[in-house]
């Protein structure tokens, strides 16, 4: 039995800030040009909001363009990393997922936080999965709000210098994104590969946590290390997770890659290309330099803007590929049934 | 459908050190203990979940789990076998909602070994009076049961969304390093009670089973309060639910599987009896679950 999405709802902040204007904000303004290195021009930033509330903007866009409604919902799974729910505030209990499932009324779900960096959402995807395959529920929410706008502030009033650990954090954009999955009645359409693996040996290479020196969160990432790393090990798990669904590269259609930096991708498909010894067909799709990294929800950002832009179609091969600190490594591949008709019809309601 | 059954635990029970443990150490030394008690290597283990509240230095990323799956040896290079490690974050109900996912994630196929730790630590210097849990670790190791009558029967869990504000936890990021802060209000044991009543009644429900054939209750060791006003709570007999309340504190996200593992041990339970789990926290969420020894 196949899983498939069945609804989506992303939710954008309208306000979208330059990493010129964010370097200016900056008590020491680092040398280097961080919109060169990155190719992040912008990215948008609640103010505000917090997480919960992307999140649950999200929700109710995906329920918005769903055939189900909220009491139907079985689990809501919320992966948000940064849970900033509350001015100086980090959520650990109750789970977010119960604020959410309050919020848009789904009385009877099964709710709780799945957490996993920036593979979240994918992990998020696999346990609703289990869960929906092995019969628990019918139908579920995997959400994530990304409120990473407190530990970017930080990251302005603490970098020193050009080869400051927090400068990462500079890149973090907010969004919120939420999918509705259920089982898929054609064998054809849905998730068939997901894929997670979790290198724990290199859990040092990015953290995230209260400054030592101030207020606020920090998000500390040895950037270079991270991506060496990555880059030496995903391209085989790229392959094999397109050999158990029986793909080569040339039937997929969008690769959707986690959206650190335009670098960082254009640095991952280059291993890529040295593994399989082969170009990329024009499939990898970028959007860092609008909306920056944003975290666990970016693949779904991205897929937003496929479908709205029209350029996503019914029965497109997806190969979503994600990186997140840890190092987990996370590939799913999937193909769309009629959602990219059904969400450009329902953004045109909207409107 | 395959079942899935605990195939063994294990626990770091609070207790005075002279340097005090994090939660990584309690839930690596838990985690020792039930790999060693198992007759799975370390290798074997796919899937690893942590379900720890309060962690060290209040980090948020990476997932805590994948310190603790570097600290236990499992799968650690990106070679040869693999595991994924994710945190799942329920409050006191996580070892059940992680107990929940695994079962379907062997029943699906998705995994056939997998492992859920625990461990609440505050790391704070100077600890906030609210939180009152001390430090402990407890894992479980999950497999397909040999037995068909052998495992883990139906869960069930009951959130009341509309009195979250009863028990909340978090950082307050406006300290340097961060300072954990938990509230409690009043009326709190209360909803616990009635999330617990509704829980269990649906477990027994789905599994149709009469409480008659239910041999013994553990619940979560909240306090000597919780404990003794359950029994009437779920109609069951005083005698059929354990109350360690009196040596254990409670210790949140792992109190459950340290009852559990008290109760195995102390020979409370033996091989085909069935139990019921029974777990609370914050949401205000209850879990149950029946488990046949």
């Amino acid at each position: 039995m196949k899983v498939k999405i069945e609804s989506l709802g992303v939710c954008l902040p309208e306000k979208a800030m330059t990493t010129e204007d964010l370097l200016s904000c900056c008590r020491r303004r680092p040398r280097l040009d961080l919109e060169r290195i990155t190719g992040i021009r912008e990215r948008r930033v609640a103010e505000g909001k917090y997480a919960v509330d992307l999140a649950v903007a999200a929700a109710r866009r995906a329920l918005a363009m769903s055939r189900y409604r909220p009491e139907e919902l079985g689990a809501i799974i919320c992966t948000s990393i940064s849970k900033h729910n509350r001015p100086d505030e980090f959520d650990l209990e109750p789970a977010t997922a119960v604020r959410i499932a309050g919020a848009i009324g789904a009385s009877r779900a099964l709710a709780f936080d799945v957490v996993n960096a920036c593979a979240g959402m994918i992990t998020g995807i696999w346990v609703l999965e289990g869960l929906i395959r092995a019969g628990v529920v019918a139908t579920g929410m995997v959400v994530s709000g990304e409120h990473n706008l407190p530990v970017v502030w930080t990251a302005t009033r603490e970098v020193r210098h050009s080869l400051d650990r927090q400068l990462a954090a500079l890149t973090l954009g907010d969004a919120g994104a939420a999918l509705i999955l259920d089982h898929s009645e054609d064998e054809r359409v849905g998730f068939h590969v997901l894929d997670l693996v979790t290198g724990a040996k290199h859990d040092h290479y990015c953290t995230s946590r209260p400054s030592a020196r101030g207020p606020g969160g920090m998000l500390l990432t040895k950037a270079r290390g991270l991506q060496i790393k990555g880059n030496q090990h995903f391209p085989a798990y790229l392959k094999q997770a397109l050999d158990r669904t029986g793909w080569t590269l040339d039937d997929v259609n969008h690769l959707i890659p986690h959206q650190v930096s335009v670098r960082a991708i254009r640095k991952g498909v280059q291993a890529v290309e040295a593994y399989l010894g082969r170009e990329l067909p024009g499939i990898v799709r970028c959007r860092a330099e609008r909306f920056g990294n944003t975290t666990s929800t970016s693949h779904f950002v991205v897929l937003h803007e496929l479908l709205r832009t029209g350029e996503a179609k019914a029965g497109d091969n997806l190969l979503l590929v994600g990186g997140a600190s840890g190092i987990v490594i996370a590939h799913a591949t999937l193909t769309l049934d009629d959602l990219p008709e059904r969400y450009r019809a329902g953004l045109d309601g909207g409107r | 459908m395959r079942r899935c059954r605990i195939e063994s635990l294990g626990v770091s029970l609070p207790r005075r050190r002279l340097r005090r443990w994090g939660s990584v150490r309690h839930a690596v030394e838990a985690g020792r203990r039930c790999l060693a008690a198992s007759h799975y290597r370390p290798g074997d283990v796919e899937v690893l979940v942590n379900t720890g509240v309060y962690r060290d230095r209040h980090t948020c990323e990476p997932a805590m789990a994948c310190y603790i799956q570097h600290r236990l040896g499992i799968n650690v290079e990106f070679q040869g076998r693999r595991t994924a490690s994710f945190d799942l974050l329920d409050g006191g109900v996580g070892m059940l909602s992680a107990a929940q996912v695994l079962a379907a994630l062997v029943a699906s196929g998705a995994a056939s070994v997998g492992m859920i730790v625990a461990s609440d630590a505050n790391s704070d210097r100077q600890p906030d009076p609210g939180y009152t849990y001390p430090a402990s670790g407890a894992a479980a190791l999950l497999d397909i049961s040999p037995r068909a009558d052998v495992g883990f029967g139906g869960f069930a869990f009951e959130t009341l969304s509309d009195r979250a504000d009863l028990y909340t936890g978090g950082v307050s990021l406006a300290h340097r390093r961060g300072r954990v802060m938990l509230r409690r209000r009043a009326g709190l044991e209360e909803a616990f009670l009635e999330a617990a009543t509704s829980a269990v009644a649906a477990v027994l429900e789905r599994e149709r089973t009469l409480r008659k054939d239910v041999d013994f209750v553990v619940p979560a060791q909240i306090s000597p309060s919780f404990v003794g006003r359950l029994p009437a709570a779920i109609s069951f007999p005083r005698h059929k639910v354990l109350d360690l309340t009196e040596t254990m504190a409670d210790t949140l996200s792992t109190s459950l599987f340290l009852a559990l593992h008290q109760a195995l041990r102390g020979g409370l339970v033996e091989p085909g009896k069935v139990v019921l789990l029974v777990a609370c926290g914050s949401g205000i969420t209850a879990g149950a679950a029946l488990y046949r020894v």
